[in-house]
């Protein structure tokens, strides 16, 4: 071949030099000794990395103890550590959803905790019977609407957007999303599976190939005008706001006429993981997230609603007294899954 | 000095033979596992998930398969059978996109073509305010950026067949009075059509195997879903059944390549090779063979990788070029250089063996090596995890699975450097230096290894390369504290960051662009 030419002569130089330079560099990299001063800790994150990234800073900012994170989906996470056992380096796990770490919880991966500090800190509702997970933070998966496209009273409920009106008009995350699980499974308790296989149907059919895999990509397509509507949690909605100020989009709390269910709610929360090495540290850090300092970051930085009761919500945020939350408690999103799962893979949503 | 090579080969063989079960243990396991699933779950999947799926995939392989043809083909047949300026130039430029991994090319493309982009913006320019485009998160949009990605495999296949064609042939054509376009249609095409076909399967084994794009363009397919199911479910049941089918469609795929690339053989012809002749068209046409090799060359390449050097540049993407971002480019390195360095020492004795003694056993240890073609990224992780977690789990979460996962992956190309440098020294040559006197070891230290030592290096650094690029697997399996460039690219990606996923992105790009070259000197195929 004629392009043969170009290389042979300064070929062999350049890769030589290239394996050189790595040879050179793993030389060090074999032989560092692996403990250092004071052990990192090990966070298995099931949120985004750019959430959760600024409050673990914060905590080693406060108290030099550096944290590595992998950030990776929250199921993914929970079946790597049952895989891992106690072999596991992790110390912590932090979710997006309540029922993961509820399975994580009844999988025996979690430790339980007895802290005062959590106690006081966090409501019994939003944290395991022996506290070995702990929630940190509240969302509410809404309805996210183009201001210029919608208006507000046009829908009341979620079950509203399967309405063949709406066809075209709707983002929705994909299956895989621990919040559409989770979000099912409350509909599914509320108004039993055939209702909810309804609402799937139609909610399929409307949204059609408007399906993606993380809520930022809704909010932007709803403040694009690419769809009217869109289900997502509410701080992407509040995020995308305060980066965007002008932006034509808004948050509409579904689901709370007379006799509606309620917004249906999650929580991110954290657990320490039972063969963690690092138990002081591991409980540190929960006292730093669950204390109004770090209840603050949650509320400040990622616009979502803090869980302990003296810690103010973003002011730009609905006042959370204003509206209602589903009555499902969060414990039994867990047993609810396995069911809902098989409800969305039989309807076909993607 | 039978007793010799006898107690030199022995040892080898039985390493040999103990790899190749290394290699399809995964495979193995995996089809254990969907076959011995719950019958419940296949009927579940098949009224629901796979026929979609499998609707999807081939739906799309088809369609890029046909643009990659008119592309590649008459890409090719212009750079070699007609003169223009600049052709040598064109030549080269249009095997750039290989150096563009297909996550990279669907995200830019995500941006240019999305909703309010600036493809839109000037379409509404020329149609009115309120005209569309079609989405980039489509069939038609994973198709395009495919085809871009992917038309260089044709492109080089066809190329070296012009090249390498019998001119006599269509000048016996032309003299017995067949028009210009009859002899290309008649003669000179069907002569093509075994190089034309295994680009085209090679396109289409591509497409299959796919995740990056698929991903990021929200396209399903087989490759896409059996991620999902893996990161959504929390059992191994689904993945595995979809794994198994999608195996079976890249089998039929890598079978119609290798046996169309060995049918192209036989069209070698004898005789007194010549350069064919160029013919030259007007201002006008080279005008219009400019503006058409401009356009493919600047969508599949030119204007994204501009578009990564803005971006790069921006100040949000420069304050990312911290620390930590050499961290992923230094885990990106290293896990690249270990896996690579495995799978040069594994392929050795695989490629020496079924070259210097191609008993039936050795050469089927070799094909073994070969499974990694039809193992896509998402299924050689899940291969390699549930292998671990059945034999070895005390490893699993640790860098080592990773690598395994990798060297699964990659060996196939890092093999294909390989054969050819063992199959070019003839062993006379070791012969010779034992009848000269010299120990076994002495004449491998000495002339073997020196013969084979430019081969050696090339196959690692193929297999470095493409490594650094690999997402799936490093997605499903790293370790804690293991992010590479190519996740970060992903992550910020798939949030829509387009600035923050530059650098990652351009540097991968960069990387890619001496292991083109490499590849043209060599074995192109492994890209």
């Amino acid at each position: 071949m004629s392009f043969v030419c170009f290389l042979p002569a300064s070929r062999r130089t350049i890769l030589s030099g290239l394996l050189l330079l790595f040879s050179a560099g793993l030389v060090p990299w074999f032989f560092t000794p692996p403990a250092q001063a004071a052990d990192p800790l090990t966070i298995y994150s099931g949120r985004s990395e750019r959430l959760i990234k600024p409050v673990l800073d914060a905590f080693t900012a406060s108290t030099g103890i550096q944290i590595e994170l992998l950030s990776s989906g929250s199921t993914e996470l929970v079946n790597r550590l049952k895989a891992e056992g106690d072999r596991t380096p992790a110390d912590l796990l932090i979710t997006n959803d309540a029922g993961t770490l509820e399975l994580a919880r009844t999988a025996g991966l979690l430790h339980p905790l007895k802290m005062r500090e959590v106690e006081r800190a966090i409501p019994a509702q939003f944290r395991a019977p022996d506290n070995a997970w702990v929630g940190l933070s509240g969302r509410f998966w809404i309805v996210a609407y183009n201001r210029t496209m919608i208006q507000p009273d046009q829908v009341t409920s979620l079950l509203d957007l399967a309405d063949p009106k709406w066809k075209d008009k709707i983002a929705i995350p994909n299956s895989g999303s621990e919040y559409l699980q989770a979000g099912v499974s409350v509909i599914r308790a509320t108004y039993g599976d055939e209702k909810t296989r309804q609402f799937l149907q139609g909610l399929k059919t409307n949204a059609d190939s408007q399906v993606y895999q993380k809520s930022s990509q809704i909010v932007d397509a709803v403040a694009k005008g690419q769809v009217a509507m869109g289900i997502v949690n509410h701080y992407y909605v509040y995020r995308y706001l305060a980066a965007q100020p002008g932006a034509p989009i808004a948050v509409l709390m579904p689901d709370q006429q007379e006799g509606g269910m309620g917004a249906i709610m999650n929580v991110a929360g954290v657990g320490i993981i039972k063969s963690t090495k690092h138990l002081d540290s591991a409980k540190l850090l929960v006292e730093f997230l669950v204390a109004q300092a770090g209840q603050k970051l949650f509320a400040e930085l990622d616009k979502e609603y803090p869980l302990h009761q003296d810690v103010k919500a973003d002011p730009a945020l609905v006042e959370r007294k204003s509206f209602r939350a589903a009555q499902v408690p969060l414990s039994k999103l867990a047993e609810l899954r396995e069911p809902t799962l098989a409800l969305i893979e039989q309807v076909g949503l993607r | 000095m039978s007793t010799v090579r006898h107690q030199l080969v022995s040892p080898l063989q039985l390493v040999a033979m103990a790899i190749a079960g290394i290699i399809l243990l995964p495979l193995g396991y995996v089809t254990a596992q969907a076959l011995s699933a719950d019958p419940v779950v296949w009927s579940r999947l098949w009224a629901t998930r796979i026929p979609e799926l499998l609707f999807n995939t081939v739906s799309l392989a088809a369609s890029v398969a046909v643009i990659t043809l008119v592309l590649g083909v008459s890409t090719a047949w212009l750079v070699t059978r007609v003169e223009f300026p600049g052709r040598r130039l064109w030549e080269v430029t249009l095997v750039l996109p290989l150096a563009m991994p297909t996550y990279v090319l669907a995200y830019i493309y995500s941006y240019l073509l999305g909703f309010g982009g600036p493809v839109e913006h000037f379409w509404q320019l020329v149609a009115g305010p309120q005209a569309r485009i079609f989405s980039p998160h489509s069939y038609w949009g994973a198709t395009l950026v495919m085809a871009l990605d992917t038309f260089p495999f044709v492109y080089l296949l066809s190329r070296s067949a012009l090249l390498s064609m019998n001119v006599s042939f269509e000048e016996v054509a032309r003299v017995s009075g067949v028009s210009r376009l009859s002899t290309l249609w008649r003669v000179t095409l069907p002569l093509m059509r075994p190089s034309i076909a295994a680009g085209v399967a090679l396109v289409i084994l591509y497409v299959v195997s796919d995740f990056g794009a698929v991903s990021l363009l929200r396209y399903q397919t087989l490759t896409y879903a059996v991620f999902q199911q893996m990161t959504g479910r929390s059992d191994n049941a689904a993945a595995s059944i979809l794994s198994l089918l999608l195996v079976g469609l890249a089998l039929i795929f890598l079978i119609t390549e290798r046996w169309f690339r060995q049918r192209s053989r036989y069209y070698q012809t004898s005789g007194r090779y010549r350069v064919p002749e160029r013919r030259r068209y007007g201002w006008l046409g080279t005008i219009a063979i400019t503006g058409y090799l401009g356009l493919t060359v600047g969508a599949a390449f030119a204007l994204p990788a501009w578009l990564l050097i803005q971006w790069s540049l921006s100040p949000e993407a420069l304050a990312t070029l911290d620390n930590r971002f050499f961290g992923f480019v230094w885990n990106s390195g290293i896990l690249a250089a270990c896996a690579a360095t495995v799978g040069v020492l594994i392929g050795l004795p695989l490629a020496y063996l079924a070259n210097r003694k191609p008993t039936w056993l050795n050469i089927s240890c070799l094909q073994a090596a070969y499974a990694g073609y039809v193992l896509p990224g998402p299924v050689a992780a899940l291969a390699v995890l549930v292998l671990f977690l059945n034999v070895m789990p005390f490893f699993y979460g640790t860098a080592i699975v990773l690598i395994v996962a990798y060297v699964l992956h990659f060996l196939p190309s890092g093999l294909q450097s390989l054969e050819p440098a063992l199959q070019q020294i003839t062993p006379n040559l070791e012969e010779v230096a034992r009848t000269l006197g010299l120990g076994v070891r002495e004449t491998w230290r000495r002339v073997t290894l020196p013969l084979i030592r430019n081969g050696f290096i090339v196959a690692w650094v193929l297999m470095f390369l493409q490594i650094m690029k690999e997402l799936p697997a490093t997605l499903l399996l790293r370790p804690v504290g293991f992010d590479t460039l190519a996740i970060r690219v992903w992550m910020e990606a798939s949030e829509e960051y387009y600035q923050l996923a530059a650098p990652s992105a351009l540097l991968i790009v960069l990387v890619g662009l001496p292991a083109l070259a490499l590849l043209l000197s060599h074995d192109w195929r492994a890209a």
